[in-house]
């Protein structure tokens, strides 16, 4: 019986070990293997089809390797798998590297791909600053490098080729002007940021800040998170409502997820008519937007974003030109426009 | 002189009890709203999940080990629990959840003892191991997406009670937290195996040379800390309606530091869940007072911090003065 018991338990440890593998591995596994394998295929006859330059010449498919900042981060994961898709698709050799958030792991990612002959590395980093010397490097190794989400900061620039992303100042600026359309006689809104320090709360902070300077709108009260977390949003919201009560007019939750504890907190609060805005533009966003519990969701399109960054590489890796810094518009989803733009995957 | 000595040790013993009332007077001074019915609905439903999570830690803690792997349990138990409402209905789900969490539970016992981890610092990575494979599986089965409850064609309206729901002043999941308390308290003062777990945690050696199987107690500890962050990971989940893969991110700490704060001695060997209690409610009390008097989120991680450095150093203090 025991024995039993230790080999049933011995084979579930080794399914869940191998399958913990496939998914946050830092190199490529599984289905990248296989993915490979159709990419081979059909991007031969992709690349002899559109360019007569020396990578057909070559007869290789360009070898893009895609860094990924957190692969336990819903909207980086969803870039990677559609990043994946759409690689397929281009007929390019695609994979990908998880940094987990550590700038360490990043680095070695960066190292790798320089190791494995990588045409293009297309990086969104953790922490944009430390990743410098390690781009260097791949930049002398003669490896197109393009930044994804994130950028580098300006003295940096010259060390990649390109960058493609939504405007995260931007976003917060949107949702302060969705603010003050709303109410245009003035109001009080409360703010409750992201994973306080990340460089999207950062943004999305100084954008709302920026976006209500001289406005008649008052800030009651900002206050971030210790991660992304629903339950942090919603026991800030919670604290809100019994400070302020029936004061809050509306509020900026910077990201759709946390916007559905604000939700709840509200619900429970008999505090409905509150104007709630939100960036991401994840499946939820869209649904509470279509439900009416979110006045605005601030969208970023995640497929556009990996399509620019796809088509950049393959221009830059064939000598073409391309745009060096690209931002990709912000969609501004209300219950007007919603049912009209594509529903999101994630 | 004896009277003098008598007063030290009462305040020395209820230092959690005392930073507690200091922290409420400070704050409702500063911001009367504190002292409100729906401020005390708030801190009771913030109580919820953590206060689960954190009672199961302290028999493991008791027992002279400590358990890393609830991050992963609480996130893996979520989205299982979750996604299971829709295909087997809210009470298959959520008796499928705490059993997924006994399970996990037993898991990192069995593996423990299997692979004859004895030490704390042992137990430590095996059981941060059982964690990083947990929320790997969690979200592999999710995609990495977070859940919501309502994308479900089911009801869940279990969940909107444990959640959200009242009964008299106080909410559902403290009313639950009340009964599993008394249970676990009651099993583990009165019940020679909820002996045993002290028993372990004070001198393993002379358990086992009294003839007490200490193996048994390891997988018993850790089968609960398994249920009870289940029982933490639905009170989330139904707080919050959503589930996330990572959702149990940053639980262990807390749950950790709830059971040190409260005066469970780390090296294991004594302590109780009613201590426990004070240490969830100084934590949660913490962040809904920093956020009532608009401190900074970078301040509050520091006094969280400071928190857990003082009560360990107080800790040791106490032994030294006391005896």
């Amino acid at each position: 019986m025991k024995k039993m018991i230790a080999l049933l338990l011995a084979t579930a440890m080794v399914g869940s070990l191998a399958a913990c593998g496939s998914g946050s591995s830092d190199t490529t596994t599984e289905p990248e293997s296989s993915t490979e394998a159709s990419t081979q295929t059909d991007s031969t006859d992709a690349a002899e089809e559109t360019t007569g330059d020396d990578t057909a010449a070559s007869g290789d498919a360009i070898k893009i390797g895609w860094i990924v900042q957190d692969m336990a981060n819903e909207s980086q994961s969803y870039s990677c798998r559609i990043a994946e898709e759409q690689a397929a698709q281009l007929g390019l050799d695609f994979t990908y590297y998880d940094q987990a958030g550590d700038a360490q792991k990043a680095t070695d990612a960066i190292s790798t791909c320089i190791a494995q002959g990588m045409d293009a590395i297309i990086i969104n980093p953790a922490d944009p600053q430390a990743v410098v010397p390690a781009l260097m490097e791949a930049k002398d190794a003669g490896i197109v490098v393009g930044l994804f989400s994130s950028d580098l900061s300006e003295e940096n620039q010259q060390y990649r080729d390109f960058f493609c992303g939504t405007n995260d100042t931007m976003a917060g600026e949107e949702a302060a002007q969705a603010v003050i359309d709303a109410f245009p006689d003035g109001c009080n809104v409360v703010e409750i940021g992201g994973q306080s320090g990340h460089d999207a709360q950062v943004k999305r902070h100084d954008g709302f800040e920026k976006g209500l300077e001289g406005s008649n709108i008052t800030v009651l009260d900002s206050q971030n998170c210790d991660a992304w977390a629903t339950e942090d949003a919603m026991a800030i919201m919670e604290d809100f409502i019994v400070k302020y009560g029936d004061q809050i007019d509306a509020v900026f939750c910077h990201w759709d997820n946390g916007a559905t504890g604000v939700i709840n907190a509200l619900q429970n609060a008999n505090m409905e008519d509150v104007y709630i805005v939100a960036v991401d533009g994840c499946a939820a966003g869209y649904d509470q937007v279509k439900a009416g519990t979110q006045a605005v969701c601030i969208g970023q399109s995640f497929s556009n974003m990996v399509a620019k960054s796809l088509e950049c590489a393959q221009a830059a890796v064939n000598g073409e030109s391309y745009e060096e810094i690209n931002w990709i518009p912000l969609d501004i989803v209300t219950a007007d426009n919603v049912d009209s733009l594509p529903y999101p995957e994630w | 002189m004896e009277k003098t000595i008598n007063v030290k040790k009462i305040v020395l013993q209820n230092l959690v009890l005392l930073g507690i009332i200091v922290l409420c007077i400070v704050t409702a001074i500063v911001e009367p709203l504190f002292l409100t019915q729906d401020n005390f609905t708030n801190i009771l439903r913030q109580f919820g999940p953590l206060s689960f999570a954190a009672l199961g830690m302290t028999y493991v803690i008791i027992g002279g080990f400590i358990d890393l792997s609830v991050v992963g349990t609480i996130s893996l138990v979520g989205v299982v629990t979750l996604s299971l409402i829709d295909p087997i209905g809210q009470a298959g789900a959520l008796f499928c959840g705490l059993l997924l969490g006994t399970f996990l539970g037993f898991l990192n016992g069995v593996i423990l003892v299997k692979f004859g981890a004895m030490t704390q610092a042992e137990v430590l990575f095996i059981t941060y191991g059982m964690s990083s494979i947990f929320g790997a599986i969690a979200l592999i089965y999710t995609n990495s997406e977070t859940e919501h409850m309502s994308r479900l064609s089911n009801p869940y309206t279990i969940f909107t009670f444990i959640g959200n729901g009242k009964i008299g002043p106080f909410t559902a999941s403290i009313i639950l937290f009340v009964i599993a308390l008394i249970i676990i308290e009651w099993f583990y003062r009165k019940t020679l195996w909820g002996r045993q777990i002290a028993l372990m945690g004070g001198n393993k050696t002379a358990a086992t040379l009294c003839g007490y199987n200490m193996k048994k107690t390891l997988v018993l500890v850790y089968t609960i800390c398994g249920l009870f962050a289940a029982m933490g990971s639905i009170v989330l989940i139904s707080r919050v309606t959503t589930a996330s893969p990572v959702a149990g991110a940053g639980y262990e700490t807390d749950a950790i530091m709830s059971v040190v704060v409260g005066g469970t001695a780390l090296a294991g060997g004594t302590g109780s869940g009613i201590r426990t209690v004070l240490g969830v409610l100084l934590i949660i009390l913490l962040s809904n007072c920093m956020n009532m008097l608009g401190v900074s989120t970078y301040l509050q991680t520091i006094m969280k911090g400071l928190v857990l450095v003082i009560a360990i150093w107080l800790d040791n203090r106490k032994e030294q003065q006391i005896h």
